[in-house]
């Protein structure tokens, strides 16, 4: 039988921000029939439902907003369901109320029964355990002072201790636990996998994803009350992750194309000189810094910079280890001989990463006279996880004299892609190879 | 509403550790602590009996002290209680966000830790009654059936007063100067006996005695703990409260209870997202 048993609930908060608060607005509003206070409705959760069988370690992912903190305060009955029905068979540990009961005024000894008592449990069932939460909250000294006296690490340290010592069924956990020191945090940690590997159900509401990885073999996605996904915990998290980018891609898509119209209206002959080579509906924008720096001479001007990615798409986030391309459009009012085409990427902190020009690659272009694009291809794109801003500018040959600079002014985001890496600034492209000593032949591992 | 009752059973030793909390914080840091719970009525009691005896002889009452006692105590058990249930849930927010537990714990076990304080001072009111030569007759039997009534009464109306706090956070606010009035408008310093039968306000006849009881259930509590402990003004010994009288006043407390039961019960689903 599953120890959790969530059927189809729903949750709806009434916001009414003109209700009356007390007695005295109630008499005032009296008055001022006119406006009545108007209902406004939001879904926490919409027709959510799953089992959890005793054992399993579930986590519950999605945005901020998505319903994870209603759906556990759903399971620990402080809030109730809108429709739908819940059963919870089994004690219940939340530790998302650490410290919830203790009295300042009281020892640690009277607060630890205190607290087992809202927890539901007996004094006789709160005496047997009483030693291993002392012992663990490492308070053995001081159980004896009143909670006021204790440091706040102390304090959270009892509570924790008495949280999660109450042998509960099922345990639940909101965010991850930043509870005293390092040292202390690892024992918390340790715990939780040891209660998970003695067969305790564990609910984990985490905006971690590593976290949630190391904890949970199933996950449930929330996305605004729905349940999105259900199932193992590395499948939808990485569904998970895709659709983060999806959005956060269609949104900078949506907010370019407004940027695009406004142009458009500004500058409606602009269009007239573009090639006929471009993908889709032209290039494509990193999102324009608004602060960039600008300068020159403007004989020759740099139009727009966009960023492409391996389908052609336009895009302003791209993947670590995916093909990218950065297409420069430039409009030049006279004829430039052998001129040169700079970018710069810069870290969003600042640091420079790289500084690459048409004449450092040996591409001559002969001359430039009217609009056209130039077009800088990484075959793959060694940046990691972050935000970086682009400079793209127009100079002589010699890089002496400048027709049109934009200092830091279009920013793009990258992702993590096929790329494993997570640390520092870029992949260089490589492999990794192990010889065991006592192997003659040299294997090569991958 | 069983399973409920239950479940309020299966919590009832976190109302005892509530009450021994609320015992424990209040004498704690006081070897007096406990006397200071005894101060109010006490000095309240001198002060009348310096009115009453002193400055306006003429309305004196046999006994005064023993008299005033018996109602004082009653009256401070209902009011503190009031005070302290008000604001039971509102306060206790960070519990009721965090935790599940049966919410009307809360208003009762504030109940219940001035009802532990009534008992306290019980011997003291004994030690008056016997100072004053009041008898101790056979009706103090009655007592505890008395005080399980104004227990009932007291639990009902502090959940109403608990979860009306919720909703409208100015209701300790009115409940403090209700109380003031309430305090006046019962037979506490004053004997039921001097309220006419009857009496013509603004052209309508109205009884006048009659309304006091129906219309205020701690007259009638107040009224049963007096005739029991300390007899009547006229010097009769204590006697048990007419039959009728106090059936009706038994009816009206478990009335409240059920109707603050029920609205309690009703409104505390959404306590975890109101406080």
């Amino acid at each position: 039988m599953a120890i959790i048993q969530v059927d189809r609930i729903s949750k709806r908060f009434d916001l009414q921000p003109n209700r009356p608060r007390s007695f005295q607005e109630l008499v005032l509003n009296g008055f001022r029939r006119g406006r009545r206070a108007r209902k406004e409705e939001f879904w926490a959760l919409r027709d959510v439902s799953f089992a959890v069988e005793p054992g399993e370690n579930l986590g519950i992912i999605g945005a901020n907003g998505s319903g994870k903190s209603t759906c556990l305060k759903l399971l620990t009955r402080i809030i109730e369901p809108t429709s739908g029905s819940l059963a919870v068979n089994g004690r219940v540990a939340a530790l998302l109320e650490l410290g919830a009961g203790f009295h300042p005024e009281l020892t640690g000894r009277d607060n630890i029964f205190l607290s087992g008592s809202v927890l539901g449990l007996s004094r006789r069932e709160m005496r047997r355990r009483f030693d291993e939460i002392v012992a663990f909250a490492e308070l053995e000294r001081f159980v004896d002072i009143p909670v006021k006296f204790y440091s706040s690490g102390m304090y959270v340290r009892l509570a924790f201790a008495t949280a999660i010592n109450v042998s509960a069924d099922i345990l639940l956990v909101d965010e991850v636990l930043a509870v005293g020191d390092q040292s202390f945090q690892n024992k918390c940690l340790g715990r939780i996998h040891q209660l998970r590997a003695s067969g305790t159900t564990i609910v984990f509401v985490s905006h971690s994803l590593d976290a949630v990885r190391s904890l949970c073999d199933r996950v449930l996605w929330l996305d605004e009350g729905r349940l999105c996904g259900d199932g193992l915990a590395e499948p939808i998290i990485r569904r998970y992750l895709q659709h983060v980018h999806d959005r956060a891609e269609s949104e900078a898509m949506a907010h370019l194309r407004i940027r695009r119209e406004a142009a458009a209206d500004d500058a409606p002959s602009q269009d007239n000189g573009r090639e006929t080579t471009d993908v889709t509906d032209g290039p494509a924008h990193p999102r324009r810094v608004p602060n960039g720096q600008r300068w020159g001479s403007c004989e020759a001007e740099i139009l727009d910079v966009a960023i492409q990615g391996a389908d052609g798409g336009e895009r302003y986030i791209a993947a670590s280890g995916e093909p990218m391309r950065i297409v420069i459009a430039y409009r030049a009012h006279r004829r430039i001989e052998h001129p040169m085409f700079g970018l710069a990427i810069h870290r969003d902190d600042g640091l420079q990463i790289s500084g690459p020009n048409n004449v450092f690659s040996n591409c001559d272009i002969p001359f430039i006279e009217g609009a056209g694009h130039v077009t800088y291809a990484i075959d793959m794109l060694p940046l990691l996880e972050g935000t970086y801003l682009l400079t793209a500018a127009i100079h002589d040959a010699k890089g002496e004299y400048t027709y049109d600079y934009h200092g830091q002014s279009w920013s793009f985001r990258v992702v993590r892609g096929e790329v494993g890496e997570r640390y520092g600034i870029v992949y260089m492209p490589s492999r990794w190879e192990h010889t065991p000593s006592a192997v003659i032949e040299p294997q090569e591992a991958n | 509403m069983l399973a409920r009752l239950a479940e309020l059973l299966r919590y009832r030793e976190l109302i005892e550790n509530l009450v021994m909390r609320d015992l424990k914080v209040r004498y704690k840091g006081s070897v007096l602590g406990f006397l200071w719970s005894l101060l109010n009525p006490l000095l309240l009691m001198g002060v009348f009996t310096v009115v009453f005896t002193l400055l306006a002889p003429n309305t004196a009452i046999p006994k005064f002290p023993a008299f005033l006692l018996c109602a004082l105590l009653p009256w401070n058990f209902f009011s503190s209680s009031m005070v302290g249930a008000v604001h039971s849930i509102v306060g206790n927010g960070h519990l009721i966000k965090k935790v599940y537990f049966p919410r009307e714990i809360l208003p009762i076990s504030v109940v219940m830790s001035s009802f532990v304080n009534l008992l306290l001072a019980l011997p003291v009111l004994f030690l008056f009654l016997a100072l004053f030569r009041v008898p101790f007759t056979i009706w103090l039997v009655y007592l505890p059936v008395i005080m399980a009534v104004q227990v009932v009464f007291v639990i009902g109306v502090a959940l109403l007063l608990a979860t009306l706090n919720v909703y409208y956070r100015d209701t300790a606010v009115i409940l403090e100067v209700l109380l003031q009035a309430w305090f006046f408008l019962t037979p506490i310093f004053y004997p039921a006996e001097i309220v006419p039968e009857w009496r013509t306000i603004l052209g309508i006849e109205l009884p006048v005695r009659r309304l006091t009881y129906i219309l205020n259930p701690m007259a009638s509590i107040v009224a049963s703990y007096r005739s029991v402990l300390y007899g009547f003004t006229n010097g009769s010994p204590p006697a048990p409260p007419a039959w009728d009288f106090f059936s009706r006043t038994v009816v009206t407390a478990i009335v409240c209870l059920l109707v603050g039961y029920a609205v309690f019960v009703r409104h505390s689903r959404r306590f975890g997202e109101e406080v």
